[in-house]
């Protein structure tokens, strides 16, 4: 099978073509390792847990942001064109600069702030409101193909917000919404986020629910 | 081509750690709550919600039920260690457990609950009581995703992402500093430091077939094996009973605790034969042996990647599965095409834990001052000769915090030792100069691949001498070959042929440890089963085995160990 | 090819900056009332060969508006779920107005 792989080598970029042999259930990860282990050692890529939970693999393949672990190479069209995420900036190859997405995600406290102490209770019920919330693995597909991310918060701060905004045991709900208040309007609901969301977490529907949130707040109803 | 004109650049930190898994990261913390002054750097080779610790799936174990004990704790543990744990670690251990659980319950960690809003708990292999808290099927995962957004509240600790470590800077046996690959831009940086913490995690993937993640290759074990501390127990290597079959990605010991059945060609639960009381819940090396050989003796279900076992999940209905165990379910069907709800999933025994690590003390220092270690790099040791599931991540969080509080004691009393340039210049021309600099016709790839293979076929489950001094002889062969390896990739920025040839080299290291322990232990203890001796030899090997670095190779050592409470008994489940 | 969401999104943009530059121009198409050149200008305006522009400007403030519509729904957090129909409803509600309008003032 072909790959067309863009390549950039810290000063020139440009596609280059690999054929892999495939065999059955193998993913555009494992192809991506055939490359650099047979054909191109220079290949650089990042890879970790290849089961879909530690968010490293994140490109572009056809175009649409998804983890190359989970990607099934059998499912895509040939040539199968792989490139590095949009709205970052690339550093080699696949690997793309993650600094600024990690300091976007600090932007909005991600973290229990809780004054009061004890035994702290939590019912399944109040489990569930937030847990989807929690599953979000930061790989960057969302902010990869939101059209407006590089020029604000994106997706993946704000959920990240709303996951902790909604955690029965956390009290600081207004210290992130007065923080959300100067940058929550960028979004256009395009909602190309929830679209390509390896873990189908709607960030685009999250948006809009904070954005509801924020108004009630700011005019303190 | 030439590297010499790269500046040096350098950096000061009262504490170093290296590895920002749940250990790095649970000492990081640990430090900066007792002291903001206390300037902490956390250096990895991914950013740190890409650790390994986000693979593990099936709990913590902590007692916290007024029916449990913290006595039944140790006793489950020492008991699936076959006796080689060291009895007063354990003891410390245990009672140490719930207050971590607790204390991320208070930073948010989504622990799943009971009815009444409680921290629920399931069943798990080896241990006698319902102590497993958990997080759905994705306990490691939340649990990292916890202290890494806990670590964002503190300004002292400052995160160095993809940073790989090459070397540590020891002097009159007390550690001066660390460097490491800085690899976005390729340049070798010089961490001062008054001491350092490693919690790089074990060395998995020196086998092929296993549940690591790609990351995981050994590199603070390696590092501090050829600084001169001793590795302990290294033979001892857990093979998790489920891995899903082609990939080897986990299949959580809780399919079991919630219910699972393991089924050989002929639909029986063969368990019953090898464990009777505990049948699925047996400790993972008596479960892990009993698959084996049903596998060998022909009783495995064929498919096309060869014989496998059944784990069997559809009597447990949808809804319990969607509730307890989503992420196994997402994983089937991702990874194998298999929906559990409907048929069973093929899983083989898989490699999985480094039970073995550097040898510390119960207060996570190292023989060398300054050099603490916690997590899957440190054995402590708790494990002994087979870790109870559950306990591992536990491990982490507790000696995590040891690890940080008495790295803060111990900087607060230091000064720091300036390093010499040369010894930085030294460093500096070994990677870039002798490694990458030079030219040779073998392929880093081909030497792992080959490693991998010996590995799976000689130190795998059932050993014995032959296959095992086979095992050595390839190793130390692989070893002269990879003194010729090129590394085509000649570029600085992100260069991950040159960081991933540099894994290889700790791999090997420590591959040939593994086998050299291995060789030499004549008995059969816990995850080391030898088919020539069979039976577990308290009289001769009671005893850890302590693996040194000398200039003729493996020097292997003895240490007794320590008991408190419990005699060695014959081990029944 | 990009997906509807992500044409939608460009489309409404475009037809929104369409949008703005023609209300500057007829803001000052209306300035001239007050100098007299008001009737001739109108003239021109309504005439046959003018027609086309005025269907395309149709089919642009329509598509402006109802997409419009669709956000605000979504925005005070409504209908998400339904939220692939809407974007079809949108085109197809745009299409139907713009037929059903032009049919009016074309005949």
């Amino acid at each position: 099978m072909r790959f067309k792989i863009r390549r950039f080598d810290g000063e020139r970029s440009y596609w280059q073509e690999f054929d892999v042999p495939v065999k059955r259930g193998m993913t555009v990860l494992e192809a991506l390792y055939y490359i650099k282990e047979n054909l191109d050692p220079t290949l650089s890529f990042r890879a970790s847990c290849r089961m879909g939970v530690c968010g490293s693999c994140a490109v572009r393949i056809n175009g649409k942001p998804r983890l190359a672990c989970e990607t099934q190479v059998s499912k895509l069209k040939e040539p199968v064109k792989i490139e590095p995420l949009k709205n970052f900036n690339v550093i080699r190859d696949l690997v793309t600069d993650f600094e600024g997405f990690f300091k976007k995600h600090e932007i909005v406290k991600p973290y229990l702030i809780r004054k009061s102490e004890g035994e702290i209770r939590q019912t399944p019920e109040q489990l569930k409101r937030y847990y989807i919330y929690t599953l979000c693995i930061k790989c960057g597909a969302c902010m990869s193909a939101c059209p407006v991310a590089k020029n604000c918060l994106g997706p993946m701060p704000v959920v990240s917000a709303y996951r902790f905004n909604e955690d029965s045991r956390d009290e600081g709900k207004e210290e992130r919404l007065k923080i959300l208040s100067d940058h929550i309007w960028h979004c256009h609901f395009v909602a190309e986020c929830s679209e390509v969301c390896p873990k189908d977490l709607n960030p685009a529907e999250v948006i809009q629910k904070l954005r509801l949130e924020v108004l009630k707040f700011s005019m303190r109803w | 081509m030439s590297f010499h004109n790269v500046f040096a650049v350098l950096m000061k930190f009262d504490v170093v750690i290296v590895g920002a898994g749940l250990a790095g990261m649970r000492a990081a913390i640990a430090i900066a709550e007792k002291n903001s002054r206390v300037s902490i750097a956390i250096i990895a080779k991914t950013y740190p919600i890409r650790c390994h610790s986000v693979c593990a799936e099936g709990g913590t174990a902590a007692v916290l039920d007024e029916n449990d004990s913290f006595d039944l704790h140790a006793w489950d543990t020492i008991k699936g260690s076959d006796f080689l744990a060291d009895q007063d670690a354990v003891e410390f251990f245990v009672r140490e457990c719930p207050k971590e659980i607790l204390t991320l319950d208070a930073w948010g960690c989504p622990w799943s609950r009971t009815p009444d809003g409680r921290i629920a708990q399931r069943p798990f292999g080896g241990h006698s009581f319902n102590r497993t808290v958990f997080a759905m099927d994705r306990t490691g995962f939340h649990e990292v995703h916890t202290l890494y957004e806990r670590m964002l509240m503190f300004p002292n600790i400052e995160r160095f992402n993809e940073f790989f470590l090459t070397n540590l800077i020891v002097e009159d046996n007390t550690v001066k500093g660390v460097t490491a690959i800085d690899l976005k831009t390729g340049e070798l940086v010089l961490f001062e430091a008054k001491a350092v913490i490693l919690a790089t995690g074990g060395a998995g993937r020196i086998y092929g077939f296993t549940t690591y993640s790609h990351t995981v290759t050994g590199d603070g074990m390696a590092v501090a094996y050829r600084c001169g501390v001793p590795l302990k127990d290294m033979e001892f290597f857990q093979f998790h009973p489920t891995g899903l079959v082609p990939s080897g990605i986990l299949m959580t010991e809780a399919c079991r605790g919630e219910g699972g059945y393991l089924l050989n060609k002929n639909g029986e639960r063969f368990m019953k034969k090898y464990a009777p009381e505990r049948m699925e819940l047996a400790p993972r090396d008596v479960v892990a042996r009993a698959m084996w050989r049903e596998i060998i003796e022909g009783r495995g279900l064929e498919g096309d990647y060869g014989p496998y076992i059944a784990l069997d999940l559809t009597h447990l209905g949808e809804e319990k599965i969607e509730e307890r165990l989503p992420l196994i379910r997402e994983t089937a069907m991702k990874f194998a095409g298999i929906d559990p709800v409907e048929e069973p999933i093929p899983v083989k025994p898989v490699a999985h834990y480094t039970m073995g690590g550097i040898h510390t003390n119960v207060n996570c220092e190292t023989p060398i001052k300054g050099l603490f270690a916690c997590g899957e790099v440190a054995c402590i040791s708790i494990h002994g000769a087979n870790r109870l599931g559950s306990n591992s991540t536990a491990e982490c969080l507790v000696f995590g915090r040891v690890a940080g509080e008495r790295a803060l004691e111990y900087v607060l009393k230091r000064d720091f030792k300036s390093v010499s340039r040369k010894e930085f210049e030294r460093e500096e021309s070994r990677i870039f100069d002798e490694l990458l600099g030079r030219s040779g016709d073998e392929s880093p790839y081909a030497i792992k691949r080959e490693l991998n293979e010996t590995m799976d076929k000689n130190l795998w489950i059932f050993r014995e001498e032959k296959g095992m001094k086979e095992a050595v002889k390839k190793i130390r062969e692989l070893k002269e070959r990879y003194k010729n390896v090129e590394i085509v990739d000649k570029h600085r920025g992100f260069n991950t042929d040159l960081i991933q040839t540099l894994e290889i080299g700790y791999m090997l290291d420590l591959a040939e440890v593994v086998a050299i322990c291995a060789l030499l232990r004549k008995e059969s203890r816990g995850a080391h089963y030898r088919l020539d001796y069979p039976k577990r030899d308290d009289e001769n090997w009671l005893k850890h085995s302590l693996a040194y670095k000398t200039a003729d190779g493996v020097k292997v050592d003895y240490l007794p160990v320590t008991i408190t409470k419990w005699k060695p008994t014959e081990r029944r489940y | 090819m990009p997906s509807l969401n992500t044409i939608a999104f460009y489309l409404h943009r475009i037809t929104g900056v369409i949008l703005a530059i023609y209300l500057c121009m007829h803001l000052g198409f209306l300035t001239t009332v007050k100098t007299g050149e008001y009737s001739s200008l109108i003239k021109v305006t309504l005439s046959r060969q003018f027609l086309p522009f005025d269907l395309m400007l149709f089919l642009i403030g329509i598509y402006h508006g109802v997409n419009g519509i669709r956000l605000i729904i979504h925005e005070f957090g409504f209908l998400y779920r339904h939220r692939k129909i809407l974007l079809y409803l949108t085109f197809i509600i745009t299409a139907v107005l713009w037929v059903v309008v032009a049919w009016e003032v074309v005949m």
